[in-house]
């Protein structure tokens, strides 16, 4: 193949790229779906797989203050601090529950494999920045919340191309 | 060897400086040198992608001596690791490479796992072939994407970055994370795949396929391309072996080794394996390699799912805190998307490893880059450099 062959056909699979779909999702305009096709994430009660990268959701009904989650975070992050929570839970004798701060979280979800009660859980909730480290330490109140994130996008891939739609 | 280093890279007499005698860090004392050689810091900002300095001496526009500094991102993996258990030190051990995380952290698992003496599950070891497999994709696509970007080529940065999102999209609704999974854990994985996995998979690397083939009419056939790398930096078979190098370098020499065939761990002696191996030893061959080997990974993808166990479990309960028996040494390598990945794992009956030593890759091929860029124009430094299939990071730890 000669030099002039080449270069045109090299421009030639460059150009037909102008009549296809663009790939690139418009982030924060568009967000990428976390529900289906294969995603372990169900919306209706929060919960994700152990690693999704998003903060924690804790069910205040399940925890009973073992601890494990914070043991298990001592060697990875340091994150989780159990607090003093209000004595209303009749399975916290000792009304403690972790706070975690995600300036340290790593996001493993060690913590959650940890967890023998089923308490703790990782959500899809990933944008967390805050402006001060104080506003990244969330309370037990805080991760009690289910988190919602408006999803609209996902891959479609056709015959002619992938795109986010 | 070919080619010896110049003496006078190391040992040239370092002139004392009369007004401070302060030690000065290599490559910043004063030398005595000639005047048409000029010494050039590339880095150690981000010569291209991660941090470390290449001490490039120079007369006119040719390369009289390199000397590679790495250590600038030294973040002591090994040390990290003998103060903490064999299950907290997974997050921290993928690290080095984070979009090679599941192959940097296979050697290790091995290596536990055969400390613990633990059975694994079928169905887990054929879920660690598949990510293992979409992570040399995702990682050669990030590799391919800067070498891109280094020759200029902003084409080839664009697409691969791009590309690269579809098994990304994959690893999260394997392990539930883009780069750092913390998937593998001695005794199996984490996590089951999802329940459509096979369909949504086959669907994503077969589209994944089709663009990595349009890549050989923009980049690889094309002849400005050919013209900058052809016979630039090449590496004889002979100097491959003696140099020590590995993976790909080593493959585009002419030497067909590759662990999957050669030292199958878990499942690889199952399925049909093909190496790619090309003869050139120049720039060229070791940027094709890796390329050839992500449509050879699709191929494995394809074989691990058709024979996968389509139910059981995927990991074996460990007690908490597991501990090897007494003293014991253990060393498994796995082939990563850069070369043979080993990990040395000392137990003396406690719940920490002893000792951790990582046998990176990246390091061993780095080792061939003085001889290859002496009498080089600097204007091939860059694609030289990068074909080497370097991560710094992973040379640090």
């Amino acid at each position: 193949m000669g030099t002039a062959t080449g270069i045109i056909r090299a421009l030639n699979s460059g150009i037909k790229h102008l009549a296809i779909k663009r790939f690139t999702l418009r982030y924060p305009e568009e967000k990428l779906k976390f529900v289906g096709d294969g995603y372990q994430f169900d919306p209706s009660t929060g919960v994700g797989i152990a690693g999704l990268k998003g903060r924690h959701l804790l069910f205040h009904d399940h925890c009973t203050g073992c601890q494990l989650c914070s043991i298990a975070c001592e060697g990875v992050a340091e994150a989780i601090a159990m607090v003093k929570v209000p004595e209303e839970h009749k399975q916290n004798k000792k009304a403690i529950m972790p706070q975690i701060d995600y300036g340290k979280c790593v996001f493993c979800g060690l913590c959650v494999d940890a967890c023998p009660f089923y308490a703790l859980y990782m959500t899809n909730d990933y944008e967390l920045s805050s402006f001060s480290k104080e506003g990244l330490i969330y309370t037990p109140a805080q991760l009690q919340v289910k988190p919602y994130v408006a999803q609209d996008s996902e891959i479609i891939i056709t015959s002619r191309g992938a795109t986010h739609g | 060897m070919a080619t010896e280093l110049p003496s006078d890279v190391n040992s040239s007499e370092v002139l004392v400086d009369q007004t401070s005698s302060k030690w000065l860090p290599p490559g910043l004392a004063l030398q005595k040198v000639d005047e048409r050689i000029m010494t050039l810091n590339v880095g150690p900002q981000h010569p291209g992608s991660g941090h470390m300095r290449l001490i490039v001496q120079i007369d006119g526009d040719y390369i009289v001596a390199c000397d590679p500094d790495p250590g600038y991102v030294h973040r002591g993996e090994e040390k990290m690791a003998e103060y903490r258990n064999y299950i907290t030190n997974i997050p921290h051990l993928e690290r080095p490479v984070i979009h090679d995380s599941c192959n940097v952290l296979y050697p290790y698992v091995l290596g536990v796992e055969e400390l613990l003496g633990i059975e694994v599950p079928e169905r887990a070891k054929y879920v660690r072939v598949i990510a293992s497999e979409l992570n040399r994709c995702i990682y050669i696509m990030y590799w391919l994407a800067i070498y891109g970007i280094f020759l200029g080529h902003s084409t080839m940065f664009m697409w691969p970055a791009g590309d690269r999102e579809l098994l990304i999209d994959l690893m999260e609704k394997m392990t539930g994370a883009r780069v750092t999974h913390a998937h593998f854990v001695p005794g199996g994985v984490r996590n089951d795949l999802p329940p459509n996995f096979e369909e949504v998979c086959l669907r994503q690397v077969a589209y994944f396929e089709k663009r990595i083939k349009e890549y050989a009419a923009i980049f690889y056939d094309n002849p400005i391309l050919i013209a900058r790398t052809r016979d630039t930096g090449v590496l004889s078979r002979q100097d491959a072996i003696r140099l020590g190098t590995t993976g790909s370098v080593l493959r585009a020499s002419g030497v067909d080794y590759d662990l999957r065939q050669k030292e199958p761990y878990d499942v690889y002696e199952e399925l049909d394996i093909h190496s790619n191996v090309m003869k050139e030893g120049d720039s060229y061959a070791r940027s094709k390699i890796p390329w050839l080997d992500m449509m050879e990974s699709c191929n494995i993808i394809r074989q691990a799912l058709q024979k996968m166990p389509k139910s059981g479990s995927v990991r074996v309960k460990l007690k908490p805190n597991p501990k090897g028996k007494g003293l014991d040494t253990v060393y498994k390598r796995v082939e990563s998307g850069r070369g043979s990945l080993g990990c040395y794992i000392v137990s003396d009956g406690k719940p920490e490893p002893y000792r951790v030593k990582l046998s990176v890759p990246s390091f061993r091929n780095l080792i061939a880059l003085p001889y290859l860029l002496k009498g080089e124009k600097l204007g091939n430094m860059p694609s030289v450099y990068w074909s080497l299939n370097y991560w710094p990071v992973e040379a640090d730890r």
